[in-house]
């Protein structure tokens, strides 16, 4: 399938896969509660065990996840990072989209405002 | 002869199950949601199935990158909850068809499948929510399992019409195995949503809408659709409803659309269900 046929939707293809392979590891041990507890230690070290990169260590300490994703991160793995914090999936939906919350919540979503 | 005694199709969303865990069910942004299952609940109740194949896939959580099965299907005795970063859910676990589901994995291979057979795995909530919104939260589930998992996070996704001839796979094995059982066929995913780039959040009612009303009268629809169109009207993660395909041609050409629910947005889905019955 051509990646590129449908805009501002990027598929998780080979791509994303080969690129994304060390940040989605690093997510996907997550799963476990002693990665957790090891990764809310020391991140940098945690990071460090599974090769990131500097620029991929950025995009995660920073929660920068428009950049993880353009990193090759998939979302269904570095959704274990933002069960640790937590940041709720809307916010991710969010910062990929390039809006405020609000404006997501209520212009993309359609969700009704609070106070309407 | 086993015997198909419906077909159920619902969105798996992972907030559901956290709105179940905190009991945010009565809350405003979740009880329309919660209570249209409820006649979906009340039909399984009284249908009594012994058996429920549930089509879904993993999300990261159990298959990693290092090896992607296109199809996967489990025969293990027993299916433990997977912890997809929060912890471990309070629900039991969930025993396995086993004899059944080696049936299946023969019938399929025979046809010409090559499924990735599991007999120690975990299901996430692509399983678990399904299962919830339709069995509540039981001590102890009231039918076994047959989980089968169809990749739909790394591309190449299988197409709509492989979904459709396991499917026919399926029903073949249901109707050649030597019990009384009773089935139901739980296909899961969607409805439209996009969590990943700059589309993300979006959501296609109209397509959903049409899409529990056709998905029972107008599957031939649905099956000749290329992969492309689906991410295109259900967004790149509202293309898991192929999975839906699997259940449907499992049924009847003709079925009976019990109930129909929708609601949107489900967290950032758009979400909902059918009830369907084999029609003469
Ligand atoms: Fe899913």
């Amino acid at each position: 399938m051509a990646n590129q046929s449908i805009p501002d939707t990027p598929l998780f293809d080979r791509n994303g896969s080969i690129r994304g392979y060390r940040i989605n590891k690093m997510a996907m041990s997550l799963g476990q509660a002693a990665n957790r507890e090891a990764f809310k230690a020391d991140e940098e070290a945690y990071l460090d065990r599974f090769g990131l990169t500097e620029e991929e260590k950025k995009a995660v300490m920073s929660r920068d996840w428009h950049e993880m994703v353009r990193l090759g991160g998939n979302l269904f793995f570095i959704l274990k990072i933002s069960a640790i914090d937590p940041t709720p999936i809307t916010r991710i939906g969010a910062a990929q989209a390039g809006m405020s919350h609000e404006d997501f919540l209520y212009h993309r979503l359609g969700k009704r405002a609070a106070h309407g | 002869m086993a015997k198909i005694i419906g077909g159920l199709g619902t969105s798996h969303v992972p907030s559901i199950g956290v709105a179940l865990d905190k009991g945010l069910c009565d809350t405003p942004d979740w009880k329309p949601f919660f209570d249209g299952y409820e006649a979906g609940k009340e039909w399984v109740r009284e249908a009594k199935p012994d058996i429920a194949v549930v089509v879904f896939n993993d999300h990261g959580n159990t298959f990693f990158l290092d090896r992607v099965p296109t199809f996967a299907v489990g025969v293990a005795d027993s299916y433990n909850p997977a912890d997809e970063g929060w912890g471990p859910r309070a629900i039991p676990p969930f025993e396995g068809a086993t004899e059944f589901a080696w049936h299946f994995v023969d019938k399929l291979v025979e046809r010409h499948f090559d499924p990735l057979v599991c007999r120690e795995i975990e299901v996430d909530h692509g399983m678990q929510v399904p299962m919830e919104l339709f069995f509540g939260r039981p001590e102890k589930w009231p039918v076994k399992v047959v989980p089968i998992w169809v990749n739909t996070i790394q591309y190449p996704i299988p197409t709509p019409q492989r979904c459709w001839d396991m499917g026919k796979v399926l029903r073949e094995a249901i109707e050649s195995w030597p019990t009384d059982e009773r089935v139901v066929i739980l296909g899961t995913g969607g409805l439209s949503h996009q969590l990943q780039g700059a589309r993300a959040g979006f959501i296609n009612q109209d397509a959903d809408r049409a899409w529990l009303d056709g998905i029972a009268a107008n599957p031939e629809h649905y099956r000749n659709m290329t992969r492309e169109d689906y991410v295109e009207q259900f967004g790149s993660e509202g293309a898991e409803l192929i999975m839906w395909l699997v259940m449907r041609a499992a049924m009847n050409e003709k079925v009976d659309l019990v109930h129909k629910h929708y609601y949107a947005p489900a967290s950032m889905t758009g979400a909902g269900m059918v009830v369907l019955e084999n029609a003469a």
